[in-house]
C-alpha cells in the first residue's frame, strides 16, 4: 500500500514538472515569431536613422513630408556614397506614410525590396537608401 | 507574458521546490516541518528580489528568463537536499546572495546600461583573466589557490583572526566577464574580420591577421588546461570564443579552423598529460575502468539505468552512491530518482532558456548587445551541453557544474549575473 502511495506521489510531481513547463512554453509561443515592430498599432511617427549599427539621429514626420538624400538642400541630409543628391520622400498621405523613390541611381528599398511605386509603410519597416537605414516608429 | 503571470510562475516553481522537499522529508517519515518553508521562503525572496529589480529598473525586460531559470533551481536543489540537506541550507543562502547580486546589477546598469559594459571593456577583460588565474597564487599566501580532485580551480581566503575559510571558483565569473569583452571587442571587429576573400586552392581564407584571435583564445584555453588542469574550462573557454566569432562573422571557416585547432589540442593533450589519457579511457571503456577512473561514469549510468522513465521516487532511490551527485552529475541523479520524464523536463527547461537567449540577441538592434546576449546564452548552453554529455558518456567527463542546478555559490552567483545582463539587454531593445 505504501508502495502505490508513492508511486501517486512521484507522478503528481512529474506531472506538476511538465505543467509548468507547459505554461511557460505556452506563453513563448505567444512570444517567438511576432515582429517586435509590428506589435505596436497606430500610426507611424517618426523616422530613426541608423547609419551602420548606430542611431544618429530621429525625426518627426512632418505632413509635408520630407526630402531625404546627399545634398544640402534636401530636408533629411545623409552622407552616404551611395545616395543620390535627392534620393527620396517620405510624407503622410490619408493618414499613412508613404515613400516615393525620387528616380535615385542605386534605388529606393523598403524592408529589403526596391519600390518602384509609391509605397506605404507602417511602424517597424525600414527603409534603406544607400547603406543607410532608416526604421519608421 | 504579463508581469503577472512571471510573478505565478516564480511562485510555482518556489512550490515545486517546497513540496520536493516535503516528500523527501516524508519518505524520511518526517511530516511537514521548518525546512518546507525556509525552501519556500528563499525560492520566493531570491526570484522576488530579481522581479523586483526588474519592475524598477529595467521594466521592458523579457519574462521568460526568470520562471525558465527558477523552474532549473528548483529541480536541482530538491535533489542537493535529498543527497545532503545541510550543503541544501548553504546552497539556500547562496541563491539569495546571487539573486540580490543580479537585483544589484540591475540597479547599477540602470541609466547607463550595457554601454558602459563596453567603455570598460579592458578593464572588464583585465579582471576576467587575473580571476581566470588568481587560482595559481601559491598555497602560502593569505589569498592562494588550492587543488581540489587534481584541478586548480579553487580560491581560499583565509579570513584574519579566524580559522575560518572563504572559498571560491573565480572562473565561474571569469567567463562572464571575457564573454562580455569579447561581445564588445566583435562589435567592433566583425565587419573586418567577416571579409574572407583570399583564395588558396577552393579554400577561401580572410586576411591572416584576423586569425590572431583565434590562435591567441586557443593558446589562452591550453594555459588553463595546462596549469588548472582543467578539461571543462578549457573546452568552454575555447568554445564560447568560436560561438561568439561566428555569430558576429557569419564565417563558418573560423568554426573549421576552431575544430580543427581543438582536435590538434586534444591529441596533444591526450599524449602529454596523464589525467586526460586516463579520462579518455575512461570514457571509452568505463566499465573496464570501474574501480578507478570510470567509478564516477558507470555509477551515474547505474543511477540513469535504474530511474527508467518515471524514477525512483524522490528520496527512494540511492543517488548518494554517485561520486560528486550533488555537483558535477546531478543530472544522473534527477535521472534516477525522477526518472526519464523527469531529465527531460530538465533538458526541456535548458531549451526554453537558450531560446529564449538567442530571442533576445535576435531582437536586440546595437551590435554589441546583440552579441552580448548570444554570448551569455553560449556559455550556459555549452556549459550544460558539455557536463551533460559527460554523465550521459556522449563525451568524456570534464569537471563542468550544471547551470542552475548543480550545488556551488559561485557557479549559481555566475548564472544570475548572465540572467541579469540578458534581462538588461532585453529591456534596452523595448526602449
Amino acid at each position: 500500500m505504501p508502495a502505490l502511495f508513492f508511486n501517486i506521489i512521484k507522478l503528481l510531481f512529474l506531472l506538476l514538472l511538465f505543467l509548468f513547463l507547459w505554461q511557460v512554453a505556452r506563453s513563448i509561443r505567444s512570444h517567438v515569431g511576432s515582429n517586435p515592430g509590428a506589435r505596436t498599432e497606430g500610426i507611424a511617427a517618426e523616422l530613426v536613422i541608423l547609419t551602420g549599427e548606430t542611431e544618429t539621429g530621429r525625426v518627426r514626420i512632418r505632413p509635408q513630408g520630407h526630402v531625404i538624400g546627399r545634398s544640402p538642400d534636401a530636408d533629411i541630409r545623409i552622407s552616404d556614397p551611395y545616395s543620390s543628391e535627392f534620393h527620396a520622400r517620405v510624407g503622410i498621405q490619408d493618414g499613412q506614410v508613404v515613400v516615393h523613390d525620387l528616380g535615385s541611381t542605386n534605388g529606393t528599398y523598403v524592408n529589403g525590396r526596391r519600390v518602384t511605386s509609391p509605397t506605404s509603410v507602417t511602424r517597424g519597416d525600414t527603409v534603406q537608401i544607400g547603406k543607410t537605414i532608416l526604421e519608421v516608429r | 507574458m504579463t508581469r503577472r503571470a512571471e510573478t505565478g510562475l516564480i511562485i510555482a516553481s518556489a512550490l515545486l521546490a517546497a513540496i520536493g522537499v516535503a516528500i523527501v522529508e516524508f519518505t524520511r517519515g518526517n511530516w511537514l516541518n521548518a525546512q518546507v518553508a525556509l525552501t519556500f521562503l528563499a525560492f520566493a525572496m531570491s526570484f522576488g528580489a530579481m522581479q523586483f529589480a526588474i519592475t524598477r529598473w529595467a521594466t521592458g525586460a523579457s519574462s521568460l528568463l526568470l520562471p525558465i531559470a527558477s523552474f532549473l533551481t528548483s529541480v536541482g536543489f530538491i535533489e542537493i537536499y535529498r543527497i545532503d540537506s545541510d550543503l541544501a541550507a548553504l546552497q539556500r543562502w547562496s541563491l539569495l546572495i546571487a539573486a540580490v547580486s543580479g537585483a544589484v546589477l540591475l540597479w547599477i546598469l540602470r541609466d547607463s546600461g550595457c554601454a558602459v559594459l563596453r567603455r570598460y571593456r579592458y578593464v572588464i577583460l583585465a579582471i576576467g583573466v587575473g580571476f581566470l588565474l588568481l587560482p595559481l597564487l601559491p598555497d602560502a599566501w593569505p589569498i592562494h589557490g588550492s587543488t581540489v580532485n587534481g584541478s586548480r580551480l579553487w580560491v581560499r581566503i583565509d579570513v584574519p583572526g579566524t580559522s575560518r575559510v572563504l572559498s571560491f571558483q573565480p572562473g565561474e565569473l571569469a567567463k562572464v566577464l571575457i564573454t562580455v569583452f569579447l561581445a564588445s571587442y566583435l562589435a567592433e571587429r566583425a565587419d573586418a574580420m567577416s571579409v574572407v576573400d583570399r583564395k588558396i586552392g577552393p579554400f577561401k581564407f580572410p586576411e591572416p591577421r584576423h586569425l590572431g584571435p583565434v590562435l591567441i583564445a586557443a593558446g589562452a584555453a591550453f594555459l588553463v588546461l595546462i596549469y588548472q588542469r582543467d578539461l571543462g574550462a578549457s573546452l568552454l573557454l575555447f568554445g564560447i570564443f568560436i560561438g561568439m566569432l561566428y555569430i558576429a562573422t557569419g564565417r563558418s571557416f573560423y568554426v573549421m579552423v576552431g575544430t580543427v585547432l581543438a582536435v590538434i589540442a586534444a591529441f596533444a593533450a591526450y599524449s602529454a598529460f596523464d589525467h586526460v589519457q586516463r579520462r579518455i579511457e575512461a570514457w571509452i571503456d568505463p566499465f573496464g575502468h570501474y574501480s578507478d577512473a570510470g567509478y564516477q561514469t558507470v555509477q551515474g549510468l547505474f543511477a540513469m539505468g535504474s530511474g527508467a522513465l518515471t524514477g525512483s521516487g524522490i528520496g527512494l532511490g540511492r543517488p548518494d552512491l554517485i561520486p560528486a551527485a550533488t555537483t558535477d552529475f546531478i543530472f544522473a541523479a534527477v535521472a534516477e530518482e525522477m526518472g526519464l520524464a523527469g531529465s527531460l523536463a530538465v533538458l526541456a527547461g535548458f531549451g526554453l532558456l537558450v531560446a529564449a537567449g538567442f530571442g533576445v540577441a535576435l531582437r536586440s538592434r546595437d551590435r554589441f548587445r546583440k552579441y552580448l546576449a548570444g554570448g551569455l546564452t553560449i556559455v550556459i548552453g555549452l556549459q550544460a551541453i558539455i557536463i551533460l554529455g559527460g554523465v550521459l558518456r556522449l563525451l568524456p567527463i570534464t569537471g563542468l557544474t550544471l547551470p542552475f542546478m548543480s550545488y556551488g555559490g559561485s557557479s549559481l552567483l555566475a548564472n544570475m549575473v548572465i540572467i541579469a545582463l540578458l534581462l538588461r539587454v532585453s529591456h534596452e531593445e523595448r526602449l
